[in-house]
């Protein structure tokens, strides 16, 4: 497969800037706005690797091909203890990333290193061997890894913990059965109870109860699960539009650059009829798309992105740096379908964002009627 | 005549080396990298647009931090570095000729910096807005347009101030010492209202406040303003806007086109940090020494607003001073001792907020507020009311021509930022109970069978039983 990202690039994570001084980085490239294809995921048939992690901090993004054994590969702000921690990484099954460690998971044992320290050990291991299991990070055997000491926190095996997400600052658990539980600050709504209070056990987030959930996903601030059904549940913060239920905060934006260009100055007041959701304590449903249903769902600090089962990438909230994709940096509080995909004919089948950008992976589409025919019919109309 | 850009760069450091990056390792070292690139760009050639990206990436990075976890946890560092970012955005957009436009959007981030960041560089944002100021000033005496003033003419009725039983009056002194305030009110905690005490205030004298004044000290600072009557209201909201926005929006004009009142008010904030200028107005009253607390306990708030805003009764954890200085307010006092009988709200976030209405009450829902004692005043400019620790207090700004301006001095502060957290949580609530109730929720069992279009108006009605469950849910967990 194939990875294209774009949004922010500040630190040359998604594409090397091809001006080689390190210090004035082109204003142009800090943020890419169009999906931008990554390097570095051919092997040496000159093909592409079937299966790639990748996995995105605020500054790195972090990339490991699991087709072979290799080892785990960074771009992005990468000093000395990271290219220490990275010659110890081969063998690795799967990597979990956050702005101060790395989570490397091997087959007999899980590592965290701390990405600032120049450090000969991990901060923390453990062994895993007599378990067995598949590893999901930041899932680990009895608990799960947070980004900050102490890193484990244990899970109750009752639970079975099937995956988990971490938020800016709560946690969304999904479990074997399908439930949904989270814990955690609660003060935007992340948490999906319906108060703003924060929990510090897992609770289960009842409104979803006798709806089984395939996967979750957690931002800054809000939480995005998708049902069996491939349907989209959002809650949490809506101040950029990230839960894609209309945005006050986004309306004021556009009115007020409307003023500035000269345009008609409207009163303020207009806006207020609609019903604008700046917190949403309880799961919504999305429609992210009437057409078809969502197989995957990534979500950055502030925006979310989903990939349906026909192969597109809708993206929707904040988009200063460029992390819809849309070439442009506005946000918006719709989803809005990344047509560089479909032009390109390329299917998307899998997404992950850093908080700041998003990457999709693609496939060539087989057998999809292009939008733009390829060979010009010749005058018969054949 | 010097430009702008020279009057700045005298306040910032000479060079590179002179300008400090000193964090400690809360802030990572690919957040100091940005600021070091900023840095280099300021002092740099670099153009205007690669430092004003790389200050938004600051701001937008410590802005995150900010709102992450409680307020009150939110390490300093990334206030400094917020505050950093500040800086940068400024140099940002002043360096090149900037437009009146982009001055005032100085101005804005500058205060910003002082109201979300920490001091830093010996309070450089505080001098930076001083100079933007005075080129505001200097240039042009254009108003601003952003906020559209509906209807000009100024509120004009008479004033439905309420006649104060003497069996229920707040006791007046004049002047008293320090000893015997505090023998007879302040120990045994008693409100009284202490009359000439603050006389000699030059916000009363040779600095009269009035609304000219306010705008030529402070008229393109941003400040917080509370929209909404009163803050467990539904629609009540926070906004940021300038101080003459707020004038023209919510002193000026009260009506709105559509005939509703919107209420804007200008509560419990810091604003004498943010505005020293305002500072020099008013004086600490040494009764305020008598605290438990040293200096740094006194924590100063201004209330400025229209007549008609209401602070409902609640009661906060420290001793209070309510100064007035420019039109009056009615006041009523409950002492913590009749709390069971004030009807407190259950939650977490509203429990020092009592659920009744002091003018109105519903003698159905709240029978015992009738019989719980209270004192009450009408607070005139000069006067100063002592409101004792965790003493209920409500407030009404009277109808008057002139707008009310109060200061509240008190020590061991407060926190009151849980407010826009119940805003939220008020809007939620609403939306949910305005959905439709018809039906229960149905489960997706058999979509396969359904056609195209069934599948659509399956999901409609989906969606509309899901929020249904919601709101039965959310009925379920809340108390009345």
């Amino acid at each position: 497969m194939r990875w294209f990202g774009f949004g922010f690039n500040a630190f040359q994570q998604i594409q090397a800037s091809k001006n080689s001084e390190n210090s004035g980085l082109d204003a142009d490239k800090t943020r890419l706005s169009s999906p931008t294809e990554l390097r570095g995921h051919v092997n040496k048939d000159g093909g592409y690797f079937e299966l790639t992690q990748i996995r995105a901090s605020w500054s790195r993004r972090a990339f490991l091909h699991l087709d072979e054994p290799a080892c785990v590969c960074l771009e992005g702000s990468v000093n000395d203890s990271c290219r220490e921690v990275l010659k110890r990484s081969c063998g690795c099954k799967d990597v979990f990333i956050s702005e101060s460690q790395i989570t490397l998971a091997f087959p007999d044992r899980i590592e965290c290193w701390d990405l600032q320290r120049n450090d000969d050990t991990p901060s923390w291991s453990m062994d895993t061997q007599s378990e067995g299991s598949a590893v999901s990070l930041p899932l680990v055997p009895g608990g799960y890894i947070a980004s900050k000491s102490p890193f484990f926190h244990s899970l109750s095996p009752h639970m079975q913990a099937k995956s988990l997400a971490l938020g800016g600052d709560h946690v969304i658990l999904l479990t074997a059965a399908g439930a949904v539980y989270t814990w955690g600050q609660g003060s935007h709504g992340q948490l999906g109870h319906g108060a703003l209070l924060s929990e510090e056990e897992p609770r289960t987030v009842e409104a979803l109860w006798g709806m089984k959930m395939s996967s979750v996903s957690a931002g800054g601030w809000h939480s995005v699960c998708i049902s069996d059904a491939g349907d989209l549940y959002v809650w949490g913060w809506n101040e950029s539009g990230q839960l894609g239920l209309p945005s006050q905060n986004l309306r004021k934006i556009s009115e007020r650059k409307a003023h500035q260009q000269g345009e008609l100055s409207q009163n303020s007041s207009t806006y207020q009829e609609e019903v604008f959701i700046s917190i949403q304590a309880f799961p919504a449903l999305l429609d992210v798309t009437p057409l078809c249903e969502v197989k995957a769902v990534g979500c950055g600090s502030r925006h979310t992105a989903a990939v349906t089962t026909s192969g597109d990438l809708y993206t929707w909230g904040w988009g200063g740096y460029g992390q819809l994709g849309h070439q442009s940096f506005s946000s918006l509080d719709e989803p809005q379908r990344v047509e560089f995909f479909r032009v390109q004919q390329l299917r998307v089948v899998g997404v992950e964002c850093g908080p700041w950008n998003t990457f999709a992976a693609v496939t060539k589409e087989e057998g999809l009627a292009p939008e733009h025919p390829t060979k010009p019919l010749n005058k018969h109309g054949e | 005549m010097t430009s702008l850009w020279s009057k700045i760069s005298c306040a910032l450091p000479t060079d590179e080396e002179q300008f400090p990056l000193q964090f400690s390792d809360k802030v990572e070292p690919s957040v100091v990298e940005i600021l070091k690139r900023c840095r280099k760009q300021l002092y740099g050639n670099a153009a205007g647009a690669s430092l004003n990206l790389n200050a938004q990436i600051v701001l937008d990075v410590s802005w995150e931090r900010l709102n992450t976890g409680t307020w009150r946890h939110v390490d300093k560092e990334w206030r400094r570095v917020y505050s950093y970012g500040c800086l940068f955005k400024v140099a940002a957009l002043c360096r090149e000729n900037p437009s009146q436009e982009e001055v005032l959007q100085a101005v804005r981030t500058c205060d910003m910096g002082l109201l979300m960041g920490a001091a830093i560089m010996d309070d450089i944002l505080q001098a930076l807005v001083h100079i933007l100021q005075n080129e505001i000033g200097r240039t042009s005496k254009e108003e601003e347009k952003s906020v559209e003033v509906v209807a000009k003419k100024l509120k004009t009725e008479s004033p439905r101030s309420p006649s104060i039983r003497e069996d229920k009056a707040v006791p007046r002194i004049k002047c008293p010492s320090l000893e015997s305030f505090s023998t007879n009110y302040l120990l045994p905690l008693k409100p009284v209202i202490l009359e000439g005490i603050i006389d000699h205030w030059p916000a009363l004298n040779n600095h009269p406040w009035s609304i000219e004044y306010l705008r030529s000290v402070a008229g393109f600072r941003t400040v917080p303003v509370e929209v909404g009557s009163r803050y467990t209201d539904e629609d009540w909201s926070q906004t940021l806007l300038t101080v003459n926005q707020f004038i023209d929006s919510f002193i000026l004009n009260e009506v709105s086109q559509d005939g509703g009142k919107s209420r804007g008010y200008l509560a419990q904030h810091q604003l004498f940090d943010q505005i020293p200028e305002l500072k020099e107005d008013i004086r600490i009253p040494d009764y305020c020494c008598l605290g438990e607390g040293d200096e740094d306990d006194i924590t100063i708030n201004a209330w400025f607003g229209p007549a008609g805003t209401v602070s409902p009764l609640h009661q906060d954890p420290q001793q209070n001073f309510l100064a007035q200085v420019v039109g009056s307010k009615y006041i009523r006092l409950y002492s913590p001792d009749d709390t069971d009988k004030l009807y407190p709200h259950q939650s977490q976030l509203l429990h020092n907020t009592s659920q009744v209405e002091v003018e109105n009450p519903d003698a159905e829902l709240f029978p015992e507020f009738s019989k719980a004692p209270y004192l009450e005043c009408v607070l005139e400019p000069g006067d100063v009311l002592f409101i004792p620790v965790k003493h209920w207090h409500y407030v009404r700004s009277l109808a008057l021509a002139r707008p009310i301006i109060a200061s509240n001095l008190s020590w061991r502060g407060s926190t009151k930022q849980d407010k826009g957290i119940i805003k939220a949580y008020k809007s939620s609530a609403a939306q949910l109970m305005r959905s439709h109730i018809n039906n229960l929720h149905v489960e997706l069992s058999d979509k396969e069978n359904l056609q195209k279009e069934d599948l659509h108006t399956f999901k409609e009605i989906r969606n509309k039983n899901f929020r249904l469950l919601c709101s039965l849910l959310f009925k379920a967990t809340t108390q009345k």
